[in-house]
């Protein structure tokens, strides 16, 4: 670790159990909602998300998996993140109100290609967003409804965020870019 | 650092020779001269004096110190066998002026010009229309044309044979194509022996190649081509020597020459026939010695670097050597670039003599011929440039001498031409002067800018080869000249070049003009008075300036006597 | 053709979050490629594929399937990008197979049937393909019937080419499609690429039949077939297997254990075969003198229910189409349960929307094709 740590595990934990609360209280209960996390590590954010529901309302909601590869609008990006992680939407999405789920809310970008792949797989009533962290600088006029933390940044600022499901721990982390000169690999999630 | 030959240029003058005119005064010091036909190889120095190589001098002892075969060398001018020119009918690949040209470029002085022209070259209109377009380009390379075998070459009724050789031919060939029928064929060799003169066949079974486009073997199965056997030649080779051996009881001159042998076991047949005394004739072309099928897979390595220890030919593949695209369309020709241990056996057969010369098969093609897909494309290599660098290439390698491959290009050919040459193939005082100087040390990369020939269908392009040509003399005149010479400033000064190429008259000339419009023909005497002038002129110099100049010397210096 | 690559400096690469800058192609800022990622400008043969290259054409493969399994199977990911078919060859069922796929990746798609090459037409095939870019193609998928044509058109067209067959020499993807099958077949869904892993044909017996002389099928299927470790056997009449024996002692690319047999003896190559690819036999190979008859190919070489018999019971047939059935084929062997012919054309369609992915978002880099 390089950066400066901005979330503890014991920090995410609170956030997701509050997210968890707020994504029920907007609905006024259970009915209708299923998440779907947005490779990759919006997908265990959600599941995490769903058992704390299920904790505290007794309810199951659907999790499902998006990867958005295939609807990136830069096609130079396939060289940069050539793994295709699969998309798995276990359920009906018509009528469903959607709670699209990331770890990073940055240009907004993943957002809106994601509400693209949504839309064909069916209609949802409606379509919310919660991410764990929120870093500003958005250049689509996209929103998110839950934010774990707001992390004002610069752009010259990488903001990683860890899972155990992936990474083997909890903690988001802050840094700044190495110099230009110096390759880096491309951390997991970046679209 | 070794000394190579010499040569002092005028500062700041260009030689001034035009491309065929004549020279009148050519010294080369410090040489390494090459000459087959009396079979002396060694340091020299020559003089040509009024288009005439006046002397040639051997250097022993102190005086040929420093001078070995790898800098600059004489040898005679090469004499190709085999070459396409393309006029009339398909000035877009070659033209007769173009094509000799590129001759000079390549070190050769006279080349044999096929008869598969359009009109092809089966009676004496054709033949007199290509020796006036020679004459027309004013290069002094000598054009010897052949006429083909049958009518229209198309293999039924003979050509006007006859009346071919009374208008110069010196030989007959189908080539292009094998005389497809025995009969006709057998026919062929009584007539033209009769007069002296040989029937050049390309052997090839065509009903066992037809479509084919690569050699028979593994990079054709790889690359999905349609293969070409070795047994099409062979085959023919086999017929064709059994005709020969037939005729030769009837008509002892018949004289018989296979061209562009490319297998092993066609090599193998020759080398049995002449055993038996059988007086059959053949070539091999650079390329098929130099080249191998993998070329056409994007190998780029020379043939016996594609054999192992046991003769066997490598595989590319696990070689790791493919270095170039597949499907070069310059890489396809007939016959077609065949294995490592066929291209060993046409190497072997320059070695022991069997194959008695190199021809370059030279085949200029357009753009628009090769530019297609490769089953598709024209067949040929544009060769009569890169034939001296791919022989220097096996000389490099050590799997053949020096000797051996001027040899190959001069009194090989000229054994099989006899009398129609109409010169000597070798460095002899008082004939007119052919010759081509070329430096060992010094490369050049092919390029289709460099390449003086309308054809750039050359796989050679972008690869370097020794063997830069220097100067090229035919007949007394100039060929080719490299265009360093007459920049004194472009000279490379690691090796001290010292010559004078001039043309027009000296004075020691113009004295003998007055005796001889005097009435007084010039005797032995004064020739001999005439040539043991120059050489002590030389000696002079040499005692002079035993030190090698690097920068041509002041003006006003010894060449201050040159005419421009 | 070796793997040239040519890395894009990192440049000003923005921060971990969201997309770069700028939308469409290309972009502001360059990224250098990530380790395995696909860097081949042009598609023209599997041999010089790598195995992680192979492993990420399946797996893309894989989720194109998902996509294809969808309500609405397309996805944006081509989207104005223009893909141009050109085929010399007729040829329905691939030129319909590669123009779903570019469609279903929302390009815009010019499909051209020319009915013949450069020798009886009019245009030069440099100039088709010129003309072709002039219009706007960026990927060109071309067949031909000339073997190695598509390394002409590759040398002028400054995008991407995609070889859909040419001559007898390579169908890349088809191989591709083979091994995607054979491995969802054999293998299930097992990741490919843990390093040091691959070769998940290992112990398995696939027997092709028919004329493999004539067969880009048969050419490339070696390729990627002994890549993945399988026994490979080649079958058929002798005059067809021509050149065969050599290849196979070699081993593909010179690799002693990438060696394969050649036999014409049908039952030895059946018996306890994992997979058997039937190649068609067509009637030009009477003329060429290489054949008595259809009839006596179909009654020694014929894949029949009988025959397959002696191949173990779980193991499949696949065939690249068209079928002959009665000739290398038996009907109802064709569609009977061991035919995962249909199975075929699926992936087709998926392996080809995995490479015109891939070879669009290739880095543009001067790898040489193949």
């Amino acid at each position: 670790m390089t950066g400066r740590r901005i979330m503890t595990a014991d920090e995410i934990r609170r956030a997701v159990v509050r997210i968890s609360h707020e994504l029920v209280e907007k609905q006024a209960g259970t009915a209708g909602l299923a998440l779907v996390g947005i490779q990759r590590r919006g997908v265990p954010l959600a599941r995490r998300l769903a058992d704390a529901v299920d904790e505290h309302e007794g309810v199951r909601l659907p999790v499902g998996a998006l990867d958005i590869t295939f609807y990136r609008d830069d096609l130079s990006l396939v060289a940069a993140q050539p793994v295709v992680k699969g998309t798995e939407l276990p359920f009906d999405l018509n009528g469903a109100t959607i709670v699209l789920v990331d770890d990073v809310l940055y240009t907004g970008r993943t957002i809106r290609a994601a509400m693209d792949a949504l839309v064909d797989f069916g209609r949802p009533q409606a379509i919310r967003l919660a991410v764990l962290v929120d870093r500003g600088h958005r250049e689509l006029p996209i929103r998110a409804d839950h934010v774990g933390k707001n992390v004002p940044t610069s752009r010259e600022e990488v903001v990683r965020v860890h899972l155990t499901e992936i990474d083997g721990e909890d903690d988001v982390e802050i840094e700044r870019r190495v110099d230009a000169a110096v390759v880096e690999p491309i951390p997991e999630g970046i679209v | 650092m070794a000394e190579r030959g010499w040569m002092a240029v005028a500062p700041g003058r260009p030689t001034g020779v035009a491309i065929g005119a004549a020279v009148a005064d050519l010294e080369i010091s410090r040489a390494w001269l090459v000459d087959p036909s009396s079979g002396r190889e060694g340091p020299g120095e020559l003089v040509v004096s009024d288009g005439v190589l006046e002397a040639v001098s051997w250097l022993a002892g102190d005086e040929a110190a420093g001078i070995d075969d790898g800098g600059v060398i004489v040898a005679p001018g090469f004499i190709d066998l085999h070459a396409h020119l393309r006029e009339p009918g398909n000035e877009d690949a070659e033209t007769v002026a173009s094509a000799l040209a590129a001759a000079a470029h390549g070190g050769f002085t006279a080349v044999c010009a096929m008869p598969n022209t359009s009109p092809p070259a089966d009676e004496p209109g054709v033949l007199s229309l290509v020796r006036a377009a020679a004459a027309a380009s004013g290069s002094p390379v000598a054009l010897l044309p052949y006429g083909t075998v049958s009518a229209g070459r198309a293999g039924e009724v003979l050509a006007a044979i006859g009346e071919l050789a009374d208008a110069g031919a010196v030989g007959f060939s189908d080539d292009g194509a094998p005389v497809r029928s025995g009969s006709l064929l057998r026919n062929a060799l009584l007539y033209a022996g009769a007069i002296g003169l040989p029937i050049v066949d390309h052997p090839e079974d065509l009903e066992q190649t037809s479509g084919a486009e690569a050699n028979e073997g593994l990079v054709a199965t790889i690359l999905g081509l349609r293969g070409w056997p070795g047994a099409g030649e062979v085959a023919a080779v086999a017929r064709d020597l059994a005709i020969f051996a037939d005729v030769l009881t009837d008509s002892p001159g018949a004289r018989l020459h296979l061209t562009h042998l490319s297998t092993a076991a066609a090599v193998e047949q020759v080398r049995a026939a002449k055993r038996r005394g059988l007086p059959v004739t053949c070539d091999v072309t650079p390329h098929h010695v130099a080249l191998t099928g993998e070329w056409l897979a994007g190998a780029r390595r020379w043939a016996w670097q594609a054999l192992d220890d046991s003769g066997r030919a490598r595989d590319p593949w696990a070689d790791g050597v493919l270095v170039a695209e597949p499907y070069d369309q310059s890489t396809r020709v007939n016959p077609p670039l065949r294995s490592a241990d066929d291209a060993a056996a046409c190497l072997a057969a320059l070695v022991d003599g069997t194959a008695d010369a190199v021809a370059t098969d030279h085949a200029p093609h357009t753009v628009v011929d090769k530019a297609v897909e490769f089953g598709v494309a024209a067949t040929g290599i544009s060769g009569i440039e890169t034939a001296l660098g791919l022989l220097l290439a096996a000389v490099d390698a050590g799997r053949l001498t020096l000797g051996r491959a001027i040899g190959a290009l001069t009194t090989g050919p000229a054994s099989i031409l006899g009398a129609r040459l109409g010169r000597s193939a070798g460095l002899t005082e008082g004939a007119p002067a052919d010759l081509v100087v070329f430096d060992r040390s010094d490369g050049w990369r092919v390029s289709a800018d460099g390449l003086v020939s309308r054809g750039k269908n050359s796989p050679l392009i972008g690869q370097t080869l020794s063997g830069r040509v220097l100067l090229t003399l035919a007949g007394g005149r100039l060929a080719y000249e490299d265009p360093a010479l007459a920049d004194p400033y472009a000279l490379p000064a690691r090796h001290p070049w010292r010559h004078r190429l001039g043309a027009g008259r000296s004075p020691g000339d113009r004295r003998t003009d007055a005796r001889r419009s005097n009435g007084d023909t010039p005797s032995p005497n004064n020739r001999r008075s005439a040539s043991a002038m120059r050489s002590s002129r030389i000696a002079r110099r040499l005692l002079g300036q035993l030190v090698p100049l690097a920068r041509p010397g002041p003006a006003g210096g010894p060449s201050s006597t040159l005419r421009a | 053709m070796s793997l040239d690559v040519e890395r894009p400096g990192v440049g000003d690469a923005p921060a971990a979050g969201d997309s770069t800058p700028a939308g469409g192609r290309p972009p502001a800022v360059d990224r250098p490629p990530a380790a395995g990622a696909w860097l081949h400008r042009h598609l023209l043969d599997v041999d010089a594929l790598s195995w992680p290259d192979i492993d990420l054409v399946l797996r893309t493969t894989d989720a194109m399937r998902e996509v294809l399994a969808r309500p609405i199977a397309k996805v944006p990911a081509l989207r104005g990008t223009n893909v141009t078919i050109l085929f010399y060859e007729a040829s329905t069922r691939t030129r319909v197979s590669f123009e779903v796929a570019a469609r279903n990746l929302s390009a815009d798609v010019s499909n051209i049937a020319v009915a013949s090459s450069s020798v009886t037409k009019g245009e030069s095939l440099v100039d088709t393909v010129k003309t072709v870019e002039a219009l706007g193609a960026r990927i060109l998928v071309i067949r031909h019937a000339v073997s190695g044509a598509p390394y002409l058109a590759a040398s002028v067209f400054t995008g991407h080419v995609l070889n859909g067959g040419d001559g007898w020499h390579a169908h890349p993807t088809q191989a591709l499609l083979d091994l995607y099958t054979m491995r969802s077949r054999l293998a299930g869904d097992v990741a490919v690429t843990a390093p040091g892993a691959g070769r998940f044909l290992s112990g398995r017996k696939v027997v092709i039949v028919g004329d493999v002389l004539h067969s880009r099928v048969a050419r490339s299927n070696i390729w990627t077939l002994t890549a993945a470790g399988a026994d490979l056997w080649l079958c058929g009449p002798a005059t067809l297997l021509r050149g065969f024996e050599a290849w196979a002692r070699a081993g593909a690319g010179g690799v002693a254990d990438r060696r394969f047999t050649v036999t014409s003896d049908l039952a030895a190559a059946l018996r306890d075969a994992d997979a058997v690819m039937a190649l068609r036999i067509q009637q030009e190979r009477m003329a060429g003198g290489m054949l008595p008859s259809l009839r006596e190919y179909a009654a020694r070489y014929g894949l029949t229910a009988e025959r397959l018999g002696a191949a173990k019971p779980a193991a499949f047939v696949l065939h690249p189409g068209p079928m002959n059935e009665g000739v290398e084929i038996a009907p109802d062997v064709a569609s009977g349960p061991r035919s995962v012919i249909t199975d075929q054309v699926t992936n087709g369609v998926a392996v080809r929307m995995a490479l015109l992915y891939l070879l669009a978002g290739s880095a543009g880099g001067e790898a040489l094709g193949g």
